[in-house]
């Protein structure tokens, strides 16, 4: 492991993609190409999720089942936690807690300081989909096809809702509605208070992508190759936008531009509002990660690391890092951390 | 510490040593000249099962296409539904779908569905076969939580999104971690062992999952050309999906795809326990397989086959994609001229006529002479179902 120091404590991303509203990197500076690696850390098996950042600590989950919590400024271990099954999910932050979900059907909250277990919440299969926050309440769901709500501090249930098929999609919490969607090919809305379905609306295939809302409008991606805008109140199509192939790349949102990937190796720049197409590059053979949005720079773990620029689509820089089609960077005003399906974790700067 | 826990501790850092032996595009210093001796090692005083390979129905292959199976590249999941009805009923002379499935599976089995991710979005076991697949073995009586969708690796499974598309309380199970080496779902006990090109580890274990877990395989291979063996169809998705540490048996431009995958596919458990074969011909790779997504060598066919004889089953398929090769223009999967040889991969992928071996198509006859099953076309009663 090299070390480098940094004079400023990188700045917070403590869910997937950076915050409830995923807005990635946006408000940040520009993100210019990185010009070396401050640091390299191993976390010896495959990452298939994407890290988060808070109070100057990168978490990262391994397949293997550890949680790590590095020191974001040296790379540096600060504690492990071993889980008793396999870990796909992102991690959230909630005020000093971080959470994730494990395939063994529980969704874990240790002490973000220590890494100690402060409580676990049960569902019957595994979990996949970052487990969300909101109001002092989070939210998941699980493979065994239920939406689950608990108290952030305790993790007891406040309910449970089911749906027609297995949830490997992030819950997107809104003020009053939750909106996911579903193996069965459906895209919900429910009640957030509650867990009642408010709407349902079915694409062409099942779901795996994560929602993003903007003003009035829920954005996903379906297995059916088409990105869709759904009204966020009802649950009707506004438009839908075909791909060359399964999307389970979720998308990425900045007022009037929806960035998406595809399993066709194109990342899609859309119109918000209309679902016109601004621009389509090809980054890769696949493109199942979601993107993350900076100043001016959308980037994409895609077999390598891509920055390309949001006006034109162009490729403004590449590095050959991080191998990995399934995980998303944690973007900073002065850092770019990845995690690689080959179990590295970086810091470039 | 023994060697094989030496190799292992040494090669942690080395995610391609560790999981395949040998990088496969290591070029060969020199000719091989014929395949050196490989060890089988089952489990002793296995009582082998009479629906093991070549299983009820050795020589018949029944196929069934439609072309609107697959349309705009989206698999029709109501028309699957009735090929494979069609194809079963066809395959067992049974007049209903369950009556079919019921000469293979019981209401005690545990069932894994073998399926073939590699080469996922682009032409992989279709999640909407897979589903059929699912539904009519629960017609059977078979319980969710006793089917089991599995493959090698779990990093080629999640490309597929399996997990999403399945039905709910269906088990998922990537044997190994193919980037970190994770992964201790082998057993120690049943392998084979052949030293190919000087390797360290010169073993390659059966998966566990095959090994104890499962009573029954529903074995789904996709329909392509493969740089390394010809093709891969039912044997390979089998054998190479099944036993560890393979790659080693490729180093460019030689292989010992032949005779090692006949060989794998007759140790038991795995001939007994693989009793149906269903290939996914919706998609039909002619280049670049397994592992390409150029459009352009992949046709949308709408074919779906079924044979309990792999053997057969495989000799079909290598007729066709050989057609097709044929028809465009591209050299024959046995063409040996170290002209068309390429060490880059990308050459490969967009030139049909190169490839990085000298393919092993052969390994479908020789698996035939181990009694897995038929590869004499004369006597291969194929019968073909159109829409």
């Amino acid at each position: 492991m090299t070390e480098t120091a940094t004079p400023n404590p990188p700045r917070e991303w403590p869910t997937l993609l950076g915050d409830n509203a995923r807005t990635g990197a946006q408000g940040k500076r520009q993100l210019h190409m990185p010009e070396k690696a401050a640091w390299q850390y191993r976390a010896g098996s495959a990452v298939r999720s994407a890290p988060v950042l808070a109070q100057g600590v990168l978490y990262v989950a391994s397949a293997s089942g550890v949680l790590h919590a590095i020191d974001a400024v040296t790379g540096a271990s600060r504690w492990k936690f071993e889980s008793p099954a396999e870990v796909h999910s992102t991690p959230s932050i909630s005020v000093n807690l971080i959470l994730f979900g494990c395939d063994d059907g529980k969704v874990y909250a240790l002490e973000q300081s220590s890494g100690q277990k402060v409580w676990e919440a049960v569902s019957q299969a595994e979990v996949w989909a970052s487990p969300v926050v909101r109001n002092g309440v989070v939210y998941f769901g699980s493979a065994d096809a239920k939406v689950y709500a608990v108290d952030a501090g305790n993790g007891v249930a406040k309910w449970v809702q089911e749906l027609g098929g297995k949830i490997y999609s992030t819950i997107y919490a809104g003020e009053g509605q939750l909106y996911v969607g579903c193996g069965d090919g459906k895209v919900y809305g429910l009640e957030a208070a509650t867990g009642k379905i408010l709407w349902s609306t079915l694409t062409g295939n099942g779901i795996d992508s994560s929602p993003a809302v903007a003003d009035d409008l829920v954005l996903i991606g379906s297995e059916d190759f088409f990105v869709y805008a759904l009204k966020a109140n009802t649950g009707e199509v506004k438009w839908k936008f075909e791909t060359g192939m399964g999307i389970s790349s979720s998308p990425a949102v900045s007022g009037d531009l929806t960035v998406i990937g595809s399993k066709d190796g194109y990342l899609y720049a859309l119109d918000t509002h209309t679902g016109n197409l601004r621009w389509k590059t090809i980054v890769g053979e696949i493109v199942t990660a979601p993107p993350v949005l900076g100043d001016g720079v959308v980037c994409i773990q895609a077999g390598g690391v891509f920055a390309l620029d949001t006006r034109s689509g162009q490729i403004v820089w590449r590095a050959a890092l991080a191998g990995a089609i399934q995980s998303a960077p944690v973007l900073t005003d002065d850092s770019l951390y990845m995690a690689s399906l080959s179990g590295e974790i970086y810091a470039l700067r | 510490m023994d060697r094989r826990s030496f190799v292992k501790a040494g090669c942690l850092g080395s995610a391609s040593l560790l999981v395949q032996g040998l990088d496969p595009l290591l070029r060969a210093d020199s000719v091989p000249t014929a395949a050196p001796p490989v060890e089988l090692h089952g489990f002793p005083n296995y009582k082998p099962s009479p629906l093991g390979m070549p299983g009820l129905f050795p020589g018949r292959v029944v196929e069934a296409r439609d072309a609107q199976a697959i349309v705009r590249n989206r698999v029709s999941q109501p028309i699957v539904r009735r090929l494979l009805d069609q194809v079963m009923r066809e395959l067992t002379g049974e007049t209903s779908a369950r009556d079919a499935w019921a000469k293979f599976v019981e209401p005690k089995d545990v069932v894994g569905i073998k399926i073939n991710p590699s080469g996922a979005p682009a032409c992989c076991s279709s999640p909407e076969l897979i589903r059929e697949i699912i539904a009519a073995v629960q017609s059977v009586g078979v319980p969710t939580r006793n089917i089991v969708v599995y493959d090698r690796y779990s990093y080629e499974i999640d490309i597929g999104s399996y997990q999403a598309l399945l039905p709910t309380g269906i088990r998922i199970v990537g044997i190994q971690d193919a980037f970190s080496g994770a992964g201790n779902g082998y057993e120690p006990l049943v392998y084979c062992d052949a030293n190919f090109f000087g390797e360290w580890e010169t073993r390659s274990y059966m998966a566990s999952i095959v090994a104890h877990d499962v009573t029954k395989i529903i074995n789904v291979p996709t329909m392509k050309d493969h740089s390394a063996s010809g093709v891969t169809g039912a044997l390979k998705n089998l054998a190479y999906g099944t036993f560890n540490n393979v790659a080693r048996t490729h180093r460019a431009p030689h292989t010992f795809t032949n005779p090692l995958i006949g060989l794998m596919c007759t140790v038991e458990p795995l001939r007994s326990k693989a009793v149906l074969h269903v290939m996914d011909g919706m998609r039909q790779v002619w280049h670049g397989g397994p592992l390409t997504q150029v459009q352009d060598y992949i046709d949308q066919t709408g074919i779906l086959m079924v044979a309990t004889d792999p053997v057969a089953m495989d000799t079909i398929e290598l007729q066709a994609i050989e057609k097709k090769r044929s028809e465009r223009g591209a050299p024959s999967l046995w063409q040996r001229d170290e002209s068309s040889l390429t060490p880059d991969s990308n050459v490969f992928f967009h030139d049909p006529t190169k490839n990085l071996f000298f393919r092993q198509p052969g390994h479908i006859a020789a698996a035939g002479k181990l009694g897995l099953g038929v590869s004499d076309l004369k006597q291969i009663d194929h019968r073909l179902i159109s829409a």
